[in-house]
């Protein structure tokens, strides 16, 4: 699988070559959270990619309905959180997936206060991809909400659906399975 | 009888230099998400996306606009 990174830096489109300047704008400022988030969560460059353009058509059709209650990064997040969630479901009704047991790498001694340390950055992307594939949907949407310093936990809580404490524990054990196992990739 | 030793000044210098490290730079993460927004900031934005979007975008009906009252008071 090729990494779609360290390619040559997309230059966005005016907005007034767009059909509503709204769109636009929301693609420029918040293109590269919404499809990492699909390129990393759903694991696949393509699937990211129609993702990615079938979450800001979503955005676009219902964009009369955005209030301003949240910001429109968490409002793209979480049509983005929907619609790749519904394509894993579909997947997996298809296919026989393997779920890898988190609770292993729970008790793994793996150090969470230790740094991560990468030698090689190149296939950087990879190592990643296995290590989050072998994460939970759970955790590894966690984490990739987590990494968005526009992101509060309070937010991610509403996102995800739970309590702002329940997301802080279950981000502990994710960060300690994602440190274990990243630690195999190398 | 005494042996002599096989070992040259020239494998002397070959063994030396298998010995010799590589400069490599390491970088190290703090934390996964620290990693992952390291990631993220490497990844790129297919350009093809943005075309689609905006083909896709100009098939639709301009999306209905609500008035200031509504937004005020709701429905």
């Amino acid at each position: 699988m090729t990494d779609p990174v360290q390619g040559p830096e997309l230059m966005e489109p005016p907005p007034g070559a767009w059909p509503g300047d709204e769109i636009a704008r929301l693609y420029a400022e918040h293109s590269r959270a919404i499809f990492y988030l699909a390129l990393r969560f759903l694991g696949d460059p393509q699937r990211a990619e129609d993702a990615t353009h079938d979450v800001f058509l979503k955005a676009f059709r219902k964009i009369d309905q955005f209030r301003g209650e949240s910001s429109p990064r968490t409002w793209l997040y979480r049509i983005a959180i929907n619609h790749c969630q519904n394509l894993l479901q579909s997947w997996h009704q298809r296919h026989v997936v393997a779920n890898s047991d988190d609770a292993i790498w729970d008790h793994a001694p793996a150090r969470t206060d230790s740094p991560l340390r990468v030698l090689e950055t190149k296939e950087l992307g990879q190592r990643i991809q296995k290590t989050l594939d072998q994460l939970s949907p759970e955790y590894r949407l966690l984490l990739l909400l987590v990494a968005d310093e526009q992101l509060s936990y309070d937010q991610i809580a509403v996102l995800v659906g739970q309590s702002t404490d329940a997301v802080r524990g279950k981000l502990h054990r994710a960060r300690k399975t994602f440190a274990a196992l990243f630690e195999q990739t190398a | 009888m005494k042996q002599e030793s096989n070992f040259s000044s020239d494998e002397q210098h070959r063994h030396d230099g298998a010995q010799e490290t590589h400069q490599q730079a390491a970088r190290e993460f703090a934390t996964a998400e620290e990693l992952l927004r390291f990631d993220a900031a490497q990844t790129v934005v297919p350009p093809p996306i943005a075309e689609r979007l905006k083909q896709s975008a100009a098939q639709l009906a301009p999306p209905p606009r609500r008035t200031w009252w509504k937004n005020l008071f709701g429905r």
